[in-house]
C-alpha cells in the first residue's frame, strides 16, 4: 500500500460521515502528518467534533476530548498526582492531554494559565507534572475549537500562542444538499459507530517519517520565503510573518505533496496552503480593519505578485 | 476652465513667456510669406491674453477680439486707423466676393484681405489652445517641443537662418516648463504655493536657465559635422545640378547650378592619338554667380576659319621660341558641334568641307557645315607645346596690369554676394608673394596644403543664401574639380588678378590601340575644370588646383636659382606626375569592377526611387505582418528547430518553454502568480484533452522533483508537438 493509497483511506473513512468536506479533512490530515495543530474557528454545531472523531477512529488513536472552562485547571488539562494510600505513594493520574487525538473545545473560554498547559505540550510534545517530565504518546494531534461570536468572557489566544497552531481553518455550513445528505445519513443510525480503523498508528508515524522525506526544491524554498518576506513589507501588516511561519509552511507543503501522490512539493501546494499557515500569524493594522481587508486577502495579493519559479534560477 | 487656479500675477509671467513663444512662430511666417505687420498679430495675441488674465465675459471678449480683427485688416489694407464708409464697402465687398471662390474650393484666388481675416483666426484659436495648455493642463511641453521642431525644420530646408530663435525658444520654453511644474506640484498637493516659496523656487530655475543659457551663446561652438543636410540630400535626390542628365560625369553646356554628386561614366568621348599628355579644352566662362558660371558675351563676334587655316589661340605662345609642330590625331564618339583642343593650336585638318566658327570671348571653336551646327567625327589638330619662362613669370607685377591693352574687366567680375571672408583668405594666402605668377601659384597650391578632400560623391550644392565657393572654401572642403577651379578663379578675381573657368577634358588614359599605336582614351570621366589667369606681359596660362592632377604647363627654367623654394617642385613634377599616373591606373584596374557594380546600384537605385521605396515599404509591411502573425507560423517553425532524436531533460525544457512562450503570444497569458498547474488547466480548458498537464506534471517532476531522467521523452514530444500545432489554429 503506498503512501497515497493509505492517506485516500483515512480520508474516505472521513468522507463517511463528513459531507462535502473534503477540503477540511484533507488539511486535517496534512497537520496530523506534518505533526502540527490546527485552530478550528467557527459556530458550533457545523462537525468540528465529528470531524475528528472520525479522524481518530481511522487511525485507532486515542481521542480526548477537553471541553474549557473559565475554571479549567492545568491540572484538569495534564493530570495529576494524588496520594494512594494503600501503596502509601502518590500515584500520577494522566489528564486528558496524554492521548493521540485531542479536541480542545472552546480554548479561549479558559485562563490564560490553563491555555499555556496545553499549548506548551502542543510545541514540545512532553509536559511537565510536579518537576516531572514526560513524553506524550505520539502521534499527537490537538484540534482546537474557538466560537469567534461569543467574545463575552473569553480570553483570546496572545499571537504566540497562536504561532502554535499549524493551521487556522474555518469549516463553513454545508451547502444545502450537502446538509440534506447529513439528515439522510444520520436518519437510521449514528454513522461515526460504524467507522472502522484503516491506517494503524504505527503506519501513520511512519507516514509522519516520509513527510520529511518530500523534496523541496531551492526554487520552491525561495518562492516560499519572498512570499514570507512579502508578509512583512505589506503597508496593511503591522506584524508579518516570522521565519517559523516559513518553516510551517514548507513542512505543510510536504505534507500536502504527499497526500497528492507527489514526493516533491510545487508551487500550487505554497499557493494553496499560505493562506491557513500565514493568516493567525499576521496582524493586521488598523486601516486595514477599517477597510475590511482580511489577512486572506492580503496572503492572495501577495500570492498574485511574487513571481512562481517556473524554471531554474540562481538564487540571490 | 477647470482645476487649479494659478495665481493672476504668475499667469501674467506665464503668458508673456507663451507670447514670446509664439512670436516665434510668427517671424518666420511673416517673412517667409513676404506678409508685414508683425506687430498687428502680435497684439492681437497679447490682447488675448490679457482679455482672460482679467477675466472678462465672453460677451465682451468676442466682440472686442473681432473689432480688433476687422480694425487691423482695414489698417493693413487701407493704411488707416479708421473707418470710412468707403472702405468699409470696400473691405466688406472684399470679404463677400470670396465666397464663390471658397464655394469652388480655388484656394488660390482668395483675396489678400480675407487671407488675413483667417490668419487671424487661426492666432484665435491658437491662443486658446495655448491658454488651455497652461491653465488647465499646466504643461506646455507639447507645444515647446512643437515650436522647436518648427524652427529646426524651417530652418534646414527652408531659407530661414533660425539663429537666435532657438536660442530665445530654449530659453523662454525652459522657463515656462519650469514654472508650469511648480504649479503642477502644488496642484497635485492641492494646495497653493505661497509667493516667498514661489520665487524662491523660481529664483534658482530662472538664474539656471538664463545663466546657461548666456553660456551657450557664448561659448565657442563647434561647426556640424555633416554638411547642411538639405543640399545634400537634393544633391542625392537631383544628381549634379539642373541640366546634368541625371548625376552622370561628363560635358555638360549648363554650368548655372555647380555642386552635387555625380557617378562615374566611362563611355568614351574621343580617342587621341598624340605623343604628349595634353589637357582638352572646349571653352571657357566668365562670369560667376555665386551658384555657377555663365558665359555673358560682350560684342563677341564669331571668327570663320577653314580647316588647314591658322588660328587663334595663342596663349603664351611667342615668349619662347617655337618649337617643333606636333600633330594630334582626333577621333571623336560624341557628337559635339565643336572641337576640343590642346593649348598651343595652330591649324585644324579635317576631311569635310566643315567652318570652324571661333568665339574669342568663350575661346570655343564651333562646327558649321553649311551653316549648320554639326559634329565631326575626327580631325587633325597641329599645335606647339608652349613653354613658359620662369624669369619672365616671376617678373609679373601687379602693376603691369595697368600696361595690358586687353580689356580684362569681365575677367574680374565677382557677385556682390561674395562674402568677405573669401577675398580675405585670398589676400592671406598671396600676401608675401610678389609676382602675379607666384600669388597665383601660391592659391593654386593652398588646396593640397590645407585639408581639402576630391570627392565625386555628397558634394554640397548651396542653399538660396549660400555661396558655392564660400561653402566649398569654409564649410564642406570636399569636392571635385569644378570646387577647386571655381575657387581658384573667384580667389584671384578677389586680388585683382583676372581669371577665368575653363572646361575640357583631362589627358586620360593611355592604351595601345588595334594598330599598336599609342592613344589617348578619354572618357566622359575625364571631364574636367581648370584655370586660366592672365599674366601680365604673358597672356592666359592655364593652372590646375584640383588636388590629384598634375601641373598643365612646362616651365623653362631659364634663371638662375639657389635651387631653393620652388625649383624643386617643379622640378620634381616631370617624375612624379608618371608614377602617380601609373599607380592610379594600375588602382583603378583593380577597383574597378567592384565600385562600377556599387555605382551602377546606386544609380539603379536613385533612377528607380519610387519602386525601392515600394518594394522596401512592401518588406517592412510584410515583414511587420509576418511579426504580428508570428503565432501562426512560428510553430512550424519550432518544430522544426527542436525537432532532434536527442531527448532528454534540457531537450525537454527548451521545448516546454517555447511552447510557454507561444501559448503566451496565441493570447493564453499567464499571469506572475499563477502556477503552472494552474495555467495547465486553463490552457486544457481551452484546447480541451489533458495534454497541458501532462507536460507540465513532467515539468514539475524534473523542475521541483529533480527527477530529470524517469521520462517518457518520446510520449511527451509527441504531446508537445500536437500541442504547440494546436496554438496556431
Amino acid at each position: 500500500m503506498t503512501h497515497k493509497e493509505m492517506i485516500e483511506k483515512v480520508l474516505t473513512n472521513i468522507e463517511k460521515v463528513m459531507i462535502g468536506k473534503r477540503d477540511i479533512a484533507e488539511l486535517s490530515v496534512t497537520a496530523l502528518l506534518a505533526r502540527g495543530h490546527v485552530l478550528l474557528e467557527d459556530v458550533p454545531g457545523v462537525g468540528k467534533t465529528m470531524m475528528v472523531k472520525a479522524l481518530a477512529k481511522s487511525i485507532g488513536a486515542d481521542f480526548k476530548r477537553i471541553q474549557f472552562t473559565p475554571d479549567l485547571l492545568p491540572s484538569d488539562v495534564l493530570g495529576v498526582s494524588i496520594y494512594n494510600p494503600r501503596e502509601m505513594e502518590f500515584e500520577f493520574r494522566p489528564g486528558p492531554i496524554m492521548g493521540n487525538i485531542i479536541l480542545a473545545d472552546e480554548i479561549n473560554r479558559t485562563s490564560p494559565k490553563t491555555q499555556s498547559s496545553l499549548l506548551e505540550g502542543m510545541e514540545e510534545s512532553t509536559v511537565t507534572i510536579d518537576g516531572e517530565t514526560m513524553r506524550i504518546p505520539q502521534p499527537f494531534f490537538v484540534m482546537a475549537t474557538q466560537n469567534p461570536i461569543e467574545y463575552e468572557g473569553t480570553y483570546p489566544l496572545p499571537e504566540a500562542q497562536l504561532d502554535r497552531f499549524l493551521f487556522k481553518l474555518k469549516m463553513g455550513y454545508p451547502t444545502k444538499l450537502e446538509e440534506i445528505e447529513v439528515l439522510d445519513r444520520a436518519e437510521k443510525a449514528v454513522p461515526i459507530d460504524t467507522l472502522e480503523t484503516v491506517v494503524s498508528l504505527e503506519e501513520l508515524i511512519e507516514l509522519q517519517k516520509a513527510v520529511t522525506e518530500v523534496k523541496v526544491d531551492n526554487t520552491i524554498k525561495s518562492y516560499i520565503v519572498e512570499c514570507a518576506a512579502q508578509t512583512r513589507d505589506n503597508p496593511y501588516v503591522y506584524l508579518g510573518v516570522s521565519p517559523r511561519g516559513s518553516l510551517a509552511l514548507m513542512k505543510a507543503c510536504q505534507a500536502y505533496a504527499m497526500i497528492k501522490g507527489r514526493t516533491y512539493v510545487i508551487p500550487d501546494d505554497v499557493q494553496y496552503l499560505s493562506p491557513f499557515v500565514f493568516g493567525h500569524r499576521m496582524i493586521l493594522r488598523p486601516e486595514a480593519k477599517y477597510e475590511g481587508i482580511s489577512t486572506t486577502e492580503i496572503v492572495e495579493r501577495i500570492l498574485m505578485k511574487v513571481r512562481v519559479p517556473i524554471d531554474k534560477v540562481q538564487l540571490k | 476652465m477647470t482645476g487649479t487656479r494659478i495665481d493672476r500675477r504668475l499667469l501674467l509671467i506665464l503668458y508673456i513667456l507663451a507670447l514670446i513663444l509664439l512670436r516665434e512662430w510668427l517671424i518666420p511666417v511673416i517673412e517667409l510669406t513676404n506678409s508685414d505687420h508683425l506687430s498687428l498679430f502680435l497684439l492681437f495675441v497679447a490682447l488675448s491674453f490679457f482679455l482672460s488674465l482679467i477675466k472678462v465675459k465672453w460677451w465682451i471678449v468676442l466682440p472686442t477680439k473681432l473689432l480688433f480683427i476687422v480694425l487691423a485688416t482695414h489698417y493693413v489694407f487701407f493704411e488707416k486707423v479708421l473707418f470710412t464708409q468707403e472702405t468699409l464697402v470696400r473691405l466688406s465687398g472684399n470679404f463677400l466676393a470670396n465666397a464663390p471662390i471658397i464655394m469652388n474650393g480655388d484656394w488660390e484666388r482668395i483675396t489678400n484681405p480675407f487671407r488675413t481675416v483667417l490668419f487671424f483666426a487661426v492666432l484665435w484659436m491658437t491662443t486658446y489652445l495655448i491658454r488651455h495648455w497652461i491653465e488647465v493642463r499646466k504643461s506646455i511641453l507639447l507645444f515647446y517641443i512643437m515650436t522647436i521642431l518648427f524652427i529646426a525644420f524651417i530652418d534646414t530646408f527652408g531659407g530661414y537662418a533660425a539663429d537666435g530663435a532657438i536660442f530665445r525658444i530654449m530659453v523662454t520654453g525652459l522657463l515656462l516648463l519650469g514654472l508650469l511644474a511648480i504649479t503642477r506640484l502644488a496642484e497635485r498637493h492641492n494646495t497653493s504655493v505661497p509667493t516667498g516659496t514661489f520665487l524662491a523656487i523660481s529664483i534658482p530655475l530662472l538664474v539656471a536657465v538664463v545663466v546657461s543659457g548666456a553660456l551657450a551663446n557664448i561659448l565657442p561652438k563647434k561647426d556640424p559635422i555633416w554638411p547642411d543636410p538639405f543640399p545634400y540630400f537634393e544633391s542625392l535626390v537631383q544628381g549634379r545640378g539642373e541640366g546634368g542628365g541625371g548625376a552622370k560625369s561628363g560635358y555638360d553646356m549648363n554650368d548655372s547650378t555647380l555642386g552635387g554628386s555625380f557617378v562615374q561614366d566611362s563611355t568614351l568621348v574621343f580617342e587621341a592619338k598624340v605623343d604628349s599628355q595634353q589637357y582638352w579644352k572646349i571653352e571657357t566662362k566668365n562670369t560667376y554667380t555665386s551658384k555657377g558660371w555663365e558665359q555673358v558675351s560682350i560684342d563677341d563676334v564669331p571668327i570663320s576659319f577653314i580647316p588647314g587655316m591658322k588660328m587663334g589661340e595663342i596663349a603664351g605662345r611667342g615668349n619662347v621660341e617655337d618649337t617643333a609642330q606636333l600633330l594630334a590625331d582626333l577621333k571623336v564618339s560624341e557628337a559635339f558641334p565643336f572641337i576640343v583642343y590642346p593649348y598651343g593650336m595652330n591649324k585644324v585638318y579635317a576631311t569635310k568641307d566643315v567652318v570652324f566658327q571661333y568665339s574669342e570671348g568663350a575661346g570655343k571653336y564651333s562646327t558649321e557645315i553649311e551653316g549648320k551646327q554639326e559634329a565631326l567625327d575626327s580631325y587633325q589638330v597641329e599645335f606647339t607645346e608652349s613653354d613658359y619662362s620662369l624669369k619672365k613669370l616671376r617678373a609679373t607685377r601687379m602693376e603691369d596690369f595697368s600696361g595690358v591693352a586687353e580689356d580684362l574687366t569681365q575677367y574680374l567680375q565677382l557677385p556682390e554676394q561674395l562674402p568677405e571672408r573669401v577675398k580675405e583668405l585670398a589676400k592671406n594666402i598671396t600676401d608675401n608673394q610678389e609676382s602675379v605668377y607666384e600669388k597665383t601659384k601660391a592659391i593654386e597650391r593652398y588646396f593640397g596644403r590645407n585639408g581639402f578632400v576630391y570627392t565625386q560623391q555628397g558634394v554640397a550644392i548651396p542653399k538660396a543664401g549660400d555661396d558655392y565657393v564660400d561653402q566649398f572654401l569654409f564649410d564642406t572642403k570636399k569636392g571635385y574639380c569644378d570646387n577647386f577651379s571655381t575657387s581658384m578663379v573667384v580667389m584671384l578675381r578677389s586680388i585683382d588678378i583676372p581669371a577665368r573657368w575653363v572646361k575640357g577634358f583631362a589627358p586620360g588614359e593611355f592604351v595601345l590601340n588595334d594598330a599598336d599605336e599609342k592613344v589617348y582614351q578619354i572618357t566622359n570621366n575625364e571631364a574636367h575644370s581648370w584655370v586660366e589667369a592672365y599674366m601680365p606681359g604673358i597672356g592666359w596660362m592655364p593652372y590646375e588646383p584640383t588636388i590629384g592632377f598634375n601641373s598643365l604647363t612646362d616651365i623653362e627654367y631659364d634663371i638662375e636659382l639657389n635651387l631653393d623654394d620652388t625649383l624643386t617642385p617643379e622640378v620634381k613634377k616631370p617624375e612624379q606626375p608618371k608614377k602617380e599616373q601609373t599607380e592610379k591606373t594600375v588602382k583603378t584596374d583593380k577597383n574597378f569592377k567592384i565600385s562600377e557594380i556599387f555605382i551602377s546600384v546606386g544609380t539603379w537605385i536613385r533612377n528607380n526611387m519610387w519602386i525601392v521605396g515600394a518594394i522596401g515599404f512592401i518588406v517592412i509591411f510584410a515583414g511587420w505582418r509576418l511579426f504580428v502573425g508570428r503565432v501562426k507560423w512560428l510553430p512550424k517553425v519550432l518544430v522544426y528547430t527542436h525537432r532532434t532524436n536527442q531527448d532528454d531533460w534540457v531537450t525537454f525544457t527548451r521545448r516546454y518553454t517555447s511552447l510557454l512562450k507561444q501559448l503566451n503570444r496565441s493570447g493564453l497569458k499567464r499571469a506572475t502568480g499563477m502556477t503552472l498547474s494552474d495555467y495547465a488547466t486553463m490552457v486544457d480548458n481551452y484546447f480541451g484533452g489533458e495534454r497541458m498537464k501532462m507536460l507540465t506534471t513532467a515539468y514539475e517532476k524534473g523542475l521541483y522533483g529533480g527527477n530529470i531522467t524517469d521520462h517518457e521523452w518520446f510520449e511527451l514530444k509527441e504531446i508537445w508537438e500536437d500541442l504547440i500545432n494546436r496554438t496556431s489554429g
